[in-house]
């Protein structure tokens, strides 16, 4: 037993700059499943769409922020497109997201010049590496450092946003969109501007992953919308009781949490190939403690 | 003032359940009229309700309002200066939200939609001599969420909501009939006390057949998307619930709540 | 008499412990496989085999800590990241994704050993003019595709189109793919190709890329490799051959190859490892290439395709029985 948990705790900093990072995308499905009460799944597409872009440039010489701008910019237009599909085609949320999300595909394809892998050089200037800011920081903890000082700043934009008129009104939408129209705004107009919104974060984190492991592939999607809903609905549903946190913070610690959950199962002995199964037995867990203990529900589930 | 013109609405066209609800219907209602509407199901009362405040189109005719055509003009854009309390007292209010913040969102309908604070601490005083006047206590519950809210408070709060900002006309659509008898008598009585105050023109669909003869101005009584009874002013002052319910129970609706 | 007695017994008891005091502590490695299919696990066993000639054997000062990331990319950071953080003194990456994420994690702190890397130079393992300073190397499983022409032009001497199948965006087969359409034309022949995206799209691309051509050249592409089954089935149908990239494929039915043996290829990188576990320092030893390609061929699919070696390939032939 020690044995596990030494090894554990010594992945421990690992983990949490992983969790960290991913929380950035949690927030961002946060936007879309939460407060739009829009199940998203373009996400499975700006999610590597953000780290293709991103990767891209920073393997042609730009800077580590402009590359991940235009990375955000990227997704920002991914989202609004399936706005668009669903608000003007009236097609239905899912399939929605599922239509963008097959197209980024390919998309993302051409945007590396067709590999599937893309490395960055050693010597390249990232987020993480090379750069003014971690020439300052202590070399073992600069990557956690700036991980934890990209989340919170999306954190605390996102709450600010949020208690905006805007964000009032984004709320709006996702409670009752009949609300939004009797205000005099047009609700669809409203749902595209958080789709684009979400999927602007949810790309961010894309290139801010691919920045941190040097690495994009194309794959790296494919379960970044359960990996995300898992982050939210563990973290809104354990921390359910505390109303001295808002969402968001319940989000990232659900992101972490996650995360962690990984990590230990594979310090057990866990093979990775059974860890969709820990996925889904943690989701099952968490959802129907809530249920067996008989609480109002609200309807997130 | 608003018109309606020769309006046509056809459901379900070119199929068997094809039913013709309006042909050729037309209506005139002048500023600051309070029309209650009567009619039994089917006549048409939501129907026309829903082609004022464009939920749905007309097949042909028109609407204006004060002389401006708004036949094309898309729901939300008209919403800008119609109010409209729903039937259902969870349509009016954000459920998630809290009084204050519901308040906040009507209170910023006229406003840009920037990113300027959504809620403005300040107006909280504000907020409370808004609802204090209702009766209901809301007042003291402004952090609450308005899920929490009995139907009769939602009503209340939807009601001040539609009112905070300028409108031309008010339409509540049976809002009184999924509330006891108590609240509706209590909402009824806001209800004939703001339109006073504000002098707004108001369309008032029930199925209350007394509340239609106490209140309003002018009442109307639709059967099969036409108008069977129109009384106004002093004729209305003289007409008789005996008088409509005969008319009724040639059209059978029932009565009351 | 007593101190003699005393000073024979005390260099007996500590030379029984000699043999004690010269046992090293066992090295421990961690072995990351990216996916599940044979070339792989045999590049695997080839490396423990490496190990095992070059001193080190698992059970006796060797102690391996195995993980297989089927394919998933987070598994892959976790993996990695496990390895580190339990101070392994080697890491053996098995295909390129593994082997980048590895060299990233590690920074250069623990030396990482990559196998079944075909474009070492492109993944940013190593450098075209200089050493690598990333404290890795390994070994490349490029294809030697000039051979592989030759042989094909020696056994079909009239065959004029020569088909490819691989996934879009695997790099190796990119590589592979354009080193074909620029060799091919030399030994007279037309490269078509047809590309997929998944699995579940060769049954679509094979009927129209094998209604184009004379004959299928596999690439290293991990899954149409995995499906190898399908592309030899509906070839065989059609009567065509199938060329395989490595020995696995030729003994699952493809004709003949001047191919990878995945053992031989691990084996290298094993003898590889095993000079870094001794103190010689990765950054100092160039990526290697498989040093002997061998020419396999399988008797049962020639007789039923209807071809025979010709005999000037003969001498440097072995043969291989089918599955």
């Amino acid at each position: 037993m020690a044995v596990p948990l030494m090894s554990f705790l010594r992945a421990f900093p690992a983990t949490m700059e992983q969790g960290f990072i991913y929380a950035l995308m949690a927030l961002g499905v946060m936007i879309t499943y939460l407060v739009l009460d829009f199940p998203d799944l373009t996400v499975d597409g700006s999610f590597p769409l953000g780290g293709a872009v991103s990767t891209s440039l920073i393997i042609s010489g730009f800077s580590p922020l402009p590359a991940l701008l235009l990375a955000t910019l990227a997704g920002m237009a991914a989202g609004l497109v399936t706005g668009l599909i669903h608000v003007k085609l009236k097609i239905r949320a899912l399939f929605s997201g599922i239509i963008v999300m097959t197209a980024l595909y390919s998309i993302n394809l051409r945007i590396t010049g067709g590999s599937s892998l893309l490395s960055i050089p050693r010597d390249s200037v990232t987020l993480f590496r090379n750069n003014a800011l971690t020439r300052l920081l202590p070399q073992a903890w600069s990557t956690l450092i700036i991980a934890l000082a990209l989340v919170l700043l999306a954190k605390f934009l996102l709450d600010a946003l949020l208690n905006t008129r805007l964000g009032l009104l984004l709320r709006a939408a996702g409670d009752n969109q009949q609300v939004v129209t009797a205000l005099g705004r047009d609700q669809g107009n409203v749902k595209i501007l958080g789709l684009s919104l979400a999927n602007g974060l949810v790309a961010f984190c894309g290139g801010v992953l691919c920045q941190q492991q040097r690495l994009f592939e194309l794959s790296m999607g494919t379960g970044a919308m359960v990996l995300s809903l898992a982050s939210v609905i563990i973290g809104v549903n354990l921390l359910k009781r505390v109303e001295r946190l808002r969402d968001s913070t319940k989000v990232i610690i659900g992101a972490l949490l996650y995360k962690a959950s990984y990590g230990l199962a594979i310090s057990l002995g866990l093979r990775p190939g059974d860890m969709k199964l820990v996925t889904a037995l943690l989701f099952l867990g968490i959802l129907s403690t809530r249920l067996l203990k008989g609480k109002e529900a609200r309807d997130h589930a | 003032m608003l018109e309606m013109l020769n309006l046509r609405k056809v459901y379900n066209p070119g199929t068997v359940r094809q039913l013709c609800l309006f042909e050729g219907f037309s209506l005139r209602i002048p500023r600051g009229q309070f029309l209650s509407i009567v009619g039994s199901n089917g006549s048409g009362k939501s129907s026309m309700m829903n082609l004022i405040c464009g939920t749905i189109q007309p097949d042909a005719g028109q609407i204006m309002v004060d002389g401006q055509d708004i036949t094309r003009m898309p729901e939300h854009k008209r919403l800008r200066r119609i109010g409209r309390i729903h039937q259902n007292p969870a349509m009016g209010t954000c459920a998630g939200m809290s009084i204050q913040e519901n308040l906040a969102l009507a209170d910023n309908k006229d406003q840009r939609m920037n990113l300027r604070p959504g809620v403005d601490k300040k107006q909280r005083q504000r907020y409370q001599d808004l609802l204090r006047p209702l009766g209901l206590g809301l007042e003291n519950m402004l952090d609450a969420r308005a899920g929490s809210l009995s139907g009769g408070q939602r009503q209340a709060l939807a009601m001040v909501m539609c009112v905070m900002t300028p409108i031309d006309f008010l339409i509540l659509d049976e809002h009184t009939a999924a509330l006891d008898p108590k609240t509706s008598d209590l909402i009824m009585a806001l209800t004939d006390q703001v339109v006073r105050e504000k002098g707004l023109t108001a369309l008032m669909v029930t199925h209350n057949l007394r509340y239609a003869i106490e209140y309003g101005d002018r009442l109307l009584m639709l059967h099969q998307g036409g108008i069977v009874l129109d009384r106004a002013d002093e004729q209305k002052k003289k007409t008789r619930l005996q008088d409509v319910l005969d008319l009724f129970t040639q059209i059978s609706i029932e009565l009351g709540n | 008499m007593k101190r003699m007695t005393a000073l024979i017994l005390a260099l007996l008891m500590l030379s029984l412990h000699l043999p004690l005091l010269a046992q090293e502590t066992p090295v421990r490695i961690g072995i990351g496989q990216f996916a599940n299919h044979p070339s792989l696990d045999n590049c695997r066993d080839g490396f423990l085999l490496g190990l095992a000639e070059a001193g080190f054997v698992v059970g006796e000062n060797l102690v391996v800590d195995y993980q297989n990331a089927q394919t998933d990319m987070g598994l892959t950071a976790i993996i990695a990241s496990g390895f580190v953080s339990n101070g392994v003194d080697l890491i053996a990456a098995i295909a390129t994704p593994m082997a980048v994420t590895a060299v990233n994690t590690a920074d250069g702190k623990i030396p990482v050993i990559y196998t079944a890397v075909s474009a070492p130079i492109e993944a940013g393992l190593a450098y075209a003019d200089r050493p690598f300073d990333g404290n890795a190397t390994g070994t490349s499983d490029q294809i030697p595709v000039r051979d592989q022409l030759a042989l094909i032009r020696a056994m079909q001497p009239q065959a004029k189109t020569l088909g490819l199948l691989y996934t879009v965006g695997e790099v190796n087969s990119q590589v592979q793919a354009a080193q074909y359409r620029e060799e091919a034309a030399a030994f007279g022949f037309e490269v078509v190709e047809s590309t997929i995206t998944t699995s579940s799209d060769i049954p679509l691309a094979l009927p129209g890329l094998i209604a184009q051509v004379d004959l299928l050249s596999m690439l290293t592409d991990n899954t149409v490799v995995q499906h190898l089954d399908l592309v030899l089935d509906a070839a065989d149908a059609a009567g065509l051959p199938v060329y395989g990239s490595e020995i696995e494929q030729v003994k699952n039915g493809c004709v003949a190859t001047v191919g990878i043996d995945y053992l031989a290829l691990g084996r290298q990188t094993g003898l590889m490892a095993a000079r870094v576990l001794r103190g010689e320092s990765a950054d100092s030893i160039p990526f290697e290439v498989l040093k002997d390609f061998a020419l396999y061929y399988n008797q049962e699919a020639l007789t039923r395709l209807g071809l025979t070696l010709p005999d000037t390939l003969a001498p440097d032939l072995t043969e291989v029985t089918t599955l």
